[in-house]
């Protein structure tokens, strides 16, 4: 009796060190994650003086706003067990939207809103592809791509909307805390370049997003459904809801990221975005989420899109040319899933 | 006998079928208070699309259902579960990636004042019951996917119970389960019929059922061939109703002779 007992309490502690062990594992993956973040940051810096520099990290800030508010979107979807093709094209169709509104004459802020409402209906028509045409993602995201990039080339005629005054660009050029000096010639100079305002918006989202994926039952909901869809639906989890829902913030996402663009040019470009859906799939899975589904966190999405952000800002400013660019993130996507593929199995 | 009182629930002409495929043809069952009712019949016989229909995972193509006496239609499974009708499936529904409390309470969430979910009562709460139902139970925190087939059929049977369950169906609820662990959902079963909980218990395991039933309902090919109290048949009985839909024909009551 008492050696069943002990046996049982024997098997016990080897799972409880087994849920240590993989506990563990996610917190190296993480890290080796942030390792290769600061290896590159290392890297660069011993490379360019000037890439350590505050104005370098704000501008390194900046790109990265756009892959991680598109990534942050991504990673929701992903973790359903979906994919979402479509957030460049929607990006670009949410941005033109913005242009073309102010150029009519309405104010930015109803400007911006309404290029936000067509991002989420972008995605919500995702969505409902998805759930009630059961269509799988891959599929329904490529056609909402093609419609949503042919619809921004159409609607401007394949042509950039400019001059769409300053205010139109406070929101991608302007930053908090920025301290301006006056020179005694009489021209400024920038003492502190701030921290831009998309970088903050970045912070704001990546929180908010995380909170609701931790914190509140719909994020439970987009976890269990990307897990088992089938339990999901046994458990009374509102399955086609949650899609949904997860395709509409999404569209949002890209709406914003594409308003952000747009204003940090000054201009509406409808052929903005190109390939950044592949950006944003590449930061969600170097970040650890599975495209199998039921994995995935905004932390390592950030980090993912941290890394592709640096790789571009330290290579560029190394003058490494944008084609090699490619190649070297191209590895790096296969190195970090591999990686991910081997912890699994080790696992297991 | 148990038929004086009212039944807990009550199918009446129960039909599915899918397309041109008849999985299941008019069938009537009741179920009461504190009653194990064995539902037998071999692979696509539809005893578990019988059983889909009853806990809303399925609507029915034709017929009623009644829960206390008061007709009910369901269209998913949170409309059985507010009537007090849990189900353990057989795949043990478990999301892979998520923890045990996070599968004791998928889609009914306790949460905070604000809202939030609330991890901490809800991990409390699924120590304290998967600990009755297991002593050996501690890693609650890790993905149920590195669990073993015994934690996870005990956290499916902790879900199906937690809650203020009247009427729990059990599909094959042993299959997977060794010895050990075989005897304490016996013993569970046992217990909760103590309780005045009925149950439908689908199961293959003839000893299973002549250890744990109180009647056996017996299904063939989308139709229902048999409903015989334990003690008036023998495991040939229902073997015979199993295979061939009816009866040796010489048969006559086991208990009556």
């Amino acid at each position: 009796m008492t050696e069943i007992r002990n046996e049982a309490r024997g098997n016990a502690f080897f799972l409880d060190l087994s849920a240590a062990l993989r506990q563990r594992g996610d917190l190296l993956q993480r890290l080796s994650a942030v390792a290769t973040l600061i290896a590159l940051v290392i890297a660069f810096s011993m490379v360019n003086g000037t890439f350590l520099s505050t104005n370098n990290a704000m501008t390194i800030l900046l790109q990265t706003a756009a892959i991680g508010l598109l990534g942050i979107g991504m990673t929701v979807v992903i973790i359903t067990g979906g994919i979402d093709l479509s957030v460049g094209s929607v990006l670009a169709l949410a941005g033109v939207t913005a242009g073309l509104l102010v150029k009519a004459g309405l104010p930015v802020s109803i400007g911006f809103a309404g290029g936000l409402i067509v991002g989420t209906l972008c995605g919500l028509v995702n969505g409902l592809v998805v759930t009630k045409l059961k269509i799988a993602p891959f599929i329904a995201t490529l056609g909402m791509m093609l419609i949503a990039r042919g619809i921004a080339l159409q609607i401007t005629g394949a042509s950039p909307v400019s001059g769409l005054g300053d205010e139109f660009g406070r929101l991608g050029n302007g930053a908090l805390f920025r301290i301006i000096a006056m020179q005694p010639n009489g021209f400024p100079r920038v003492v502190f370049a701030g921290i831009p305002y998309p970088a903050i918006l970045l912070i704001v989202v990546a929180v908010a997003i995380a909170y609701l994926l931790h914190r509140r039952t719909t994020g439970r909901h987009v976890y269990a459904v990307g897990s088992n869809e089938e339990a999901a639906r046994l458990s009374g989890v509102a399955v086609d809801r949650t899609k949904l829902f997860a395709y509409a913030l999404s569209g949002f996402m890209a709406g914003l990221a594409g308003i952000v663009l747009m204003s940090r040019l000054v201009t509406a470009q409808p052929s903005e975005g190109v390939m950044s859906e592949l950006d944003a799939i590449a930061a969600a899975v170097i970040g650890g989420a599975s495209l199998m589904g039921g994995v995935g966190t905004i932390s390592g999405t950030m980090i993912g899109a941290f890394i592709i952000g640096i790789l571009r800002n330290g290579l560029n400013m190394g003058g490494v040319s944008a084609f090699i660019q490619q190649i070297v993130i191209g590895f790096v996507v296969i190195g970090a899933v591999w990686v991910d593929q081997l912890r699994h199995r080790k696992g297991s | 006998m148990t038929e004086t009182r009212s039944p807990l629930v009550e199918m009446r002409d129960i039909s599915k079928h899918f397309g041109g495929i008849q999985a299941v043809r008019d069938v009537s069952l009741d179920l009461y208070p504190g009653e194990v009712v064995g539902i037998l019949g071999h692979n696509g016989a539809g005893k578990s699309c019988l059983m889909r229909v009853l806990s809303g995972a399925m609507a029915p193509s034709a017929g009623e259902i009644f829960v206390d006496g008061a007709k009910v239609a369901f269209t998913n499974p949170l409309d059985a579960r507010h009537c007090g009708i849990e189900t353990i499936y057989q795949t043990l529904a478990l999301a892979d990636h998520l923890d045990a409390p996070a599968n004791l309470f998928l889609g009914r969430e306790l949460k905070t004042r604000f809202g939030n979910l609330d991890d901490r009562r809800m991990a409390a709460e699924a120590k304290t019951v998967l600990k009755r139902l297991n002593p050996n139970f501690t890693n609650h925190t890790a993905p149920v996917a590195s669990m073993s087939g015994g934690q996870r059929q005990v956290i499916a049977i902790a879900r199906a119970i937690y809650f203020d369950v009247k009427i729990l169906i059990m599909d094959e609820p042993t299959a997977a389960l060794g010895p050990s662990e075989t005897e304490m959902v016996a013993e569970l079963i046992t217990k909760l019929r103590a309780e005045g909980i009925g149950i439908f218990l689908v199961c293959h395991d003839m000893h299973d059922v002549f250890r744990l039933c109180d009647r056996v309902v017996v299904m063939n090919n989308g139709r229902k061939v048999g409903q015989h109290r334990i003690e008036e048949v023998t495991k040939d009985d229902v073997l015979s109703l199993i295979i061939r839909g009816e009866l040796p024909a010489d048969w006559t009551a086991r208990n009556a002779a």
